[in-house]
């Protein structure tokens, strides 16, 4: 195990070998027998969890938690929780396209949500995974995905039909994301991720106008504390893929709908670390193809410069 | 005064061009001039969400310009459907419940399939997002609907879609299941057993003329 090697990689260096960051997620609370339910709710079964699979896997690095629920719940949306699954966001306090100081919406702090759970669970935690030399990764939500959380489906034609109000809500999202980092840095991660999974459902003139400029304060912030930073996107990005090298992360991280041949030429085409994308559908979850052999595919393509194997 | 094909292909153009007043405007001609509401809705609206669906597939249109048609469609739709017999009726092509499945509140496919089924001729119950296992069942056995369609976003969800599959045919094998959604391929659809798959809202009405076709009406 070895962070060091996976902070190389994700800045584009070359490492003896691909290192490996296994998006663990509630998957952790399957390792301990706990609902998903409980353990995200107690920090005490968070930092037993993540370590428990950084200890299982043998992670060169691991995700807190992987949940982007949590600035919703933060600021005032309401989530539906489940037993194996992360909770999912059911309001949107911002639909009605009111002014915010009529949405109920109050901007997070420290105290917010699960915030002090997350804050005891990286205190717990990052220890132990000092002594496994296993990085700590932060991942907050997204401008867009936030957004949509915020004020729901209609953010998309809000891009083109409201374009105020819109860049309102991604503001708004911008700052509190800029918080969440701001709160990762303060509790001793390694790395920070932004996880916009639903960037990849836009063109690549609306990611520019709408995500980029909403992610800078965070990349910002990110390199300010001296930590590498990933922007993590799902679905096929092919056509936003060069925007997203523009975002000013370290690196990216992709899913398994991408052809990693591809994806590493336009990596080191913008001086990127990349990271992906075993297949989490047709291998890890159904089996359909064979791990081992869909993990000897990743390394072969990713090879072991600025890449690092993950789930896609 | 515009020629009926001219109306047609107006209304295919405003959808695409996702230009919601132009297509109420056309559709008011549609009306105005006499011309069957139903053929407009089929041979105009329909078949420019037809030409949706393949941009979408080009990766020309992402969801905002998909989202954004669909309104221009349900535009024109608001002028022509007063004009058309009930679909519940004898026109009705067969009845599908519909619904994102339990923990996945992601309902964008799935408006849009229902959009389409609606448009082509069938009868819809929407069940909305996050829907429990035993809804689906339930509410089949309260419609009597020949389909059900379930739709997951998410990897971790999709696995519910097989475990109501196996709820229905328990229950009746003649009930068709389809399936659709970000992470669902047809390896996925065999896996599950469920009998069709729409890989995106362009396609879910030939699918489900297709089950119709090939299932017995549950009674």
């Amino acid at each position: 195990m070895s962070k060091q090697a996976l902070i190389q990689a994700l800045r584009g260096g070359r490492t003896a070998k691909a290192p490996w960051l296994p998006y663990a997620g509630v998957n952790c609370a399957y390792l301990i027998n706990e609902k998903a339910s409980d353990y995200l709710q107690d920090p005490a079964l968070l930092a037993k969890g993540i370590v428990e699979a950084a200890r299982k896997y043998k992670a060169d690095g691991i995700p807190l938690l992987f949940d982007l629920s949590v600035e919703a719940e933060a600021l005032g949306c309401a989530l539906n929780w489940w037993p194996d699954n992360v909770p999912s966001v059911v309001s949107h306090p911002w639909s009605g396209k009111q002014p915010f100081s009529e949405t109920g919406l109050r901007p997070q702090d420290r105290n917010s949500g699960r915030w002090p759970v997350i804050f005891e669970a990286a205190r717990l935690a990052k220890p132990e995974l000092e002594k496994l030399d296993c990085a700590l990764m932060g991942l907050i939500c997204g401008p867009l995905t936030l957004a949509s959380h915020l004020a729901g489906v209609r953010i998309f034609t809000d891009v083109y039909k409201n374009k105020e109000f819109a860049h309102e809500v991604l503001q708004f999202a911008s700052q509190m994301i800029a918080l969440s980092t701001q709160f990762y840095i303060e509790m001793g991660c390694d790395v920070v991720g932004i996880v916009d999974p639903v960037s990849s459902q836009i063109k690549a003139p609306t990611f520019a106008e709408f995500v980029t400029p909403y992610c800078r304060q965070s990349v910002e912030l990110v390199r300010e504390a001296g930590l590498p930073s990933v922007f993590l996107i799902c679905g096929d990005c092919t056509k936003v893929i060069e925007e997203v090298c523009l975002t000013g992360t370290d690196a990216f991280a992709i899913d398994e709908q991408l052809n990693l041949t591809f994806v590493r030429d336009v990596a080191r085409k913008h001086g990127k670390g990349f990271v992906g994308n075993l297949k989490l559908t047709l291998s890890l979850s159904l089996g359909l193809l064979s791990p081992r052999e869909d993990t000897l595919v990743s390394l072969a393509c990713g090879g072991t410069e600025g890449f690092v194997l993950a789930p896609g | 005064m515009s020629s009926k094909e001219e109306l047609l292909q107006k209304l295919h153009d405003t959808v695409v061009a996702f230009d919601e007043e132009g297509t109420r405007q056309a559709a008011e001609e549609i009306v105005s001039g006499g011309h069957d509401p139903l053929d407009a809705v089929m041979n105009g609206l329909a078949y420019g969400m037809e030409t949706v669906g393949r941009l979408f597939k080009e990766q020309e249109y992402f969801v905002p310009e998909v989202l954004l048609c669909a309104d221009a469609l349900n535009a024109g739709m608001a002028v022509l459907k007063p004009h058309i017999p009930s679909s519940g009726g004898d026109n009705s092509l067969g009845r599908v419940v519909i619904g994102t499945i339990q923990g996945d509140v992601h309902d964008i496919g799935k408006n849009l399939v229902k959009l389409m089924l609606d448009v082509g001729g069938f009868t819809v119950h929407d069940l909305g997002n996050n829907v429990p296992y035993e809804s689906f069942i339930e509410e089949q056995e309260r419609t009597g609907a020949e389909i059900i369609g379930i739709s997951a976003m998410l990897t971790t969800t999709m696995m519910g879609m097989k475990k109501v599959i196996e709820l229905a045919k328990k229950k009746d094998p003649r009930i068709a299941v389809m399936i659709g959604g970000a992470p669902v391929t047809p390896n996925v659809v065999k896996l599950f057993k469920a009998d069709g798959y729409a890989q995106s809202a362009s396609t879910v009405v030939a699918e489900a003329k297709r089950l119709m076709g090939a299932f017995c009406p549950a009674q």
